[in-house]
């Protein structure tokens, strides 16, 4: 053990209730940074995870006439700008955008979906809904339909070509269940009778609310569809290289491609901004807990001026002295970024098991939480960092003292 | 300058202070001292005796002049090699003692010895043993130096300042906040060991019977030294 450091540890210890002082700033900034931020991102990712596993990470959508812009001239007087694109809807050749999208590594599958709206009815009760004709194999491959089923079974809709699986909160909506009848309607006025397999939660409310699913064929002749797909939905084996993807597909195929990032956009922010704003909240904290142990370390140097004089006298340097308050201060950040990080795990942990009902835009029993071992890095950075610049001034303050003023100030 | 010596000192000019309290607190002060001797500095208040222990300790650099350790100037030295030089030859002893307080008797001494970081921890603590048993309190070694009295408190100070074995020991007034038997007895200690080390004491003090004991007295007023005899050749000391 250095010099510096022993000096250093029998200072705090001689000093227990400002180590305590100190020691619990830091500890509950790092463990409040911990937990909110499991928190909000739990939220942010479960919703990421239900959209991407209901909606696909990547989607294709209408075909769009393609720009020669770099050829084109622009006309006398004008500005140069360029219209929007012209799109034509469905996509034809769906087969063949799968086949050649599934030589990209990054797609692990793909399925095409028939999208439409209509109206439904059960009993007394009716609901504008989202009908997605499928092909039943592929959407379970690419996406986790099969285990956003809470009632009924997929087997029964795979094989019955008259069967749909509709949304949790649409069932409640419609008061019907598995077994019960649907009615969607058609354009042309007239009911289709369906029987309900299964029921599916995907945790996201706007689509609990609104989503059917049919068999892709029964869409087309229920919607009156010309094209057998109004999109393609994508399982990517990244999702977060999903605007790239998109970005060549959509110059690959002609088709416009959208990301769920591009998707979700508005939804994202959202979480990235309260995500930030608690973050600053907290950061705050900890950066108060900084200025506790900067008020602290200020008063160690000012109450042990006469033993750096004494250390001075003794062939201890400026350096050392510098370190025996940086290392108060490291030992205040280790210790306490450790204990912080067991207490945010322990309130993490708790905060998980707070029964909440949420059934607004997500459904959830619980409060959501995320392990990140990158939470706890970052909280034991800002931690140190804080505690750093709260040791700096401190302990080059003391370096800085003349022993001979202070030796001759207690004569 | 003696080639003998292992402290000295060469027209050391020294100013305290700013501007309109601008003092001059040492002119042209000379002085060598040679292993195993006894050297003592008196002189009024304020003569400057304490700013002299300071610069010839490297506490304190001189505004001119030149400070030699065994003939290397150290003036020129950077501050850390200075620290480095203080805590290989030089021994403080200062009159308020100046330990460290939440530290036992022992844990005091052991404080230079982990600086110059020559010796394990077990080493450090059988010297630091040896020593406090050398000044009497062998019974003492664990007791916060808190709660030791005033004469026991210099006492360590003084085994503190031979931790290192140092070639000079530098005292200013050490017996000045002990009464009398303590003076003595901690100024008898201080006399044997220089004599048995073959070190060099240099204290500066106002206590007449201890400067007649040591075998230079060196008389300071208004920053100069203006008379220096042997021992025995002085009739009295103000």
């Amino acid at each position: 053990m250095t010099p510096p450091l022993y000096i250093a540890l029998r200072f705090l210890t001689h000093r227990k209730r400002a180590l305590l002082l100190s020691l619990s700033g830091v500890v509950f900034g790092v463990a409040i940074f911990i937990c909110t931020q499991a928190q909000t991102q739990g939220f942010s990712n479960y919703f990421i995870n239900s959209t991407i596993g209901s909606n696909g990470a990547l989607v294709i959508k209408s075909r769009f006439r393609p720009r020669y812009e770099p050829l084109m001239v622009s006309a006398k007087g004008s500005k140069g700008t360029v219209g929007p694109r012209v799109y034509f809807e469905g996509i034809t050749n769906a087969n063949e955008i799968m086949r050649v999208s599934r030589q990209f590594s990054n797609v692990v599958s793909c399925s095409p979906v028939l999208r439409g709206t209509v109206s439904a009815r059960a009993g007394f009760e009716n609901a504008t809904v989202e009908l997605y004709g499928i092909d039943p194999a592929l959407h379970a491959q690419t996406t986790d339909i099969l285990h956003q089923l809470i009632d009924g079974n997929f087997d029964d809709f795979r094989n019955n070509t008259s069967s749909i699986i509709i949304g949790s909160r649409l069932a409640e909506l419609l008061q019907a269940g598995v077994g019960d009848t649907v009615q969607l309607l058609a354009p042309n006025g007239e009911y289709w009778r369906f029987t309900i397999a299964a029921t599916a939660r995907t945790g996201i409310g706007s689509i609990d609310a609104t989503r059917v699913y049919s068999h892709a064929r029964i869409a087309q002749a229920l919607l009156q569809q010309p094209s057998g797909a109004s999109m393609v939905i994508y399982k990517l084996r990244n999702p977060n290289r999903a605007p790239a993807l998109a970005r060549h597909f959509e110059a690959l195929f002609q088709h416009g491609a959208t990301s769920w990032q591009d998707r979700e956009e508005s939804t994202l922010q959202l979480f990235l901004t309260l995500r930030m704003s608690v973050a600053i909240t907290v950061s705050l904290i900890i950066l108060l807990a900084g200025f506790g142990i900067f008020n602290v370390l200020t008063m160690s140097v000012l109450a042990k001026i006469k033993e750096i004089a004494i250390l001075r006298s003794m062939g201890y340097r400026r350096f050392d002295i510098s370190l025996i308050f940086l290392w108060q201060g490291a030992v205040i950040a280790a210790v306490g970024s450790v204990l912080g990080c067991l207490l945010g795990a322990l309130m993490t942990w708790g905060v998980s098991h707070i029964p909440i009902r949420i059934r607004g835009l997500l459904y959830t029993n619980y409060f959501l939480v995320t392990w990140d071992w990158r939470h706890y890095v970052f909280a034991t950075l800002l931690a140190i960092l804080a505690v750093f610049i709260a040791s700096y001034v401190p302990a080059r303050r003391a370096a800085q003292l003349p022993p001979v003023v202070t030796i001759r100030g207690s004569r | 300058m003696n080639s003998e010596t292992c402290l000295s000192c060469e027209g050391i000019e020294r100013y305290l202070g700013e501007e309109e309290e601008r003092v001059h607190a040492l002119r042209g002060v000379s002085l060598d001292i040679e292993p195993g001797s006894v050297h003592a500095v008196v002189g009024p208040s304020g003569c400057g005796k304490s700013s002299l222990l300071y610069i010839l300790g490297l506490l304190d650099l001189p505004d001119a002049g030149r400070v030699s350790i065994e003939s290397e100037p150290v003036s020129e030295l950077s501050d850390d090699e200075l620290a480095q030089r203080r805590s290989k030859f030089i021994g403080f002893i200062f009159q308020f003692h100046f330990l460290m307080e939440d530290f036992t008797a022992q844990e005091n001494v052991m404080i230079p010895m982990r600086k110059l970081g020559q010796l394990s921890d077990n080493e450090m603590r059988e010297r630091a043993t040896i020593l406090l048993e050398a000044v009497g309190l062998g019974d003492k070694l664990h007791r916060p130096s808190r709660h030791l009295s005033g004469g026991e408190q210099q006492r360590v100070a003084i085994a503190r300042s031979l931790a290192n074995d140092p070639r000079v020991i530098l005292a200013d007034e050490p017996t000045g906040n002990l009464d009398t038997a303590n003076s003595e007895r901690a100024f008898e200690l201080l006399q044997n060991i220089v004599q048995q080390g073959g070190k060099a004491l240099l204290l500066a003090t106002h206590n007449p019977a201890i400067a007649e004991a040591c075998d230079w007295i060196h008389e300071m007023k208004d920053g100069r030294i203006i008379a220096s005899h042997p021992r025995g050749t002085r009739s009295s000391i103000s």
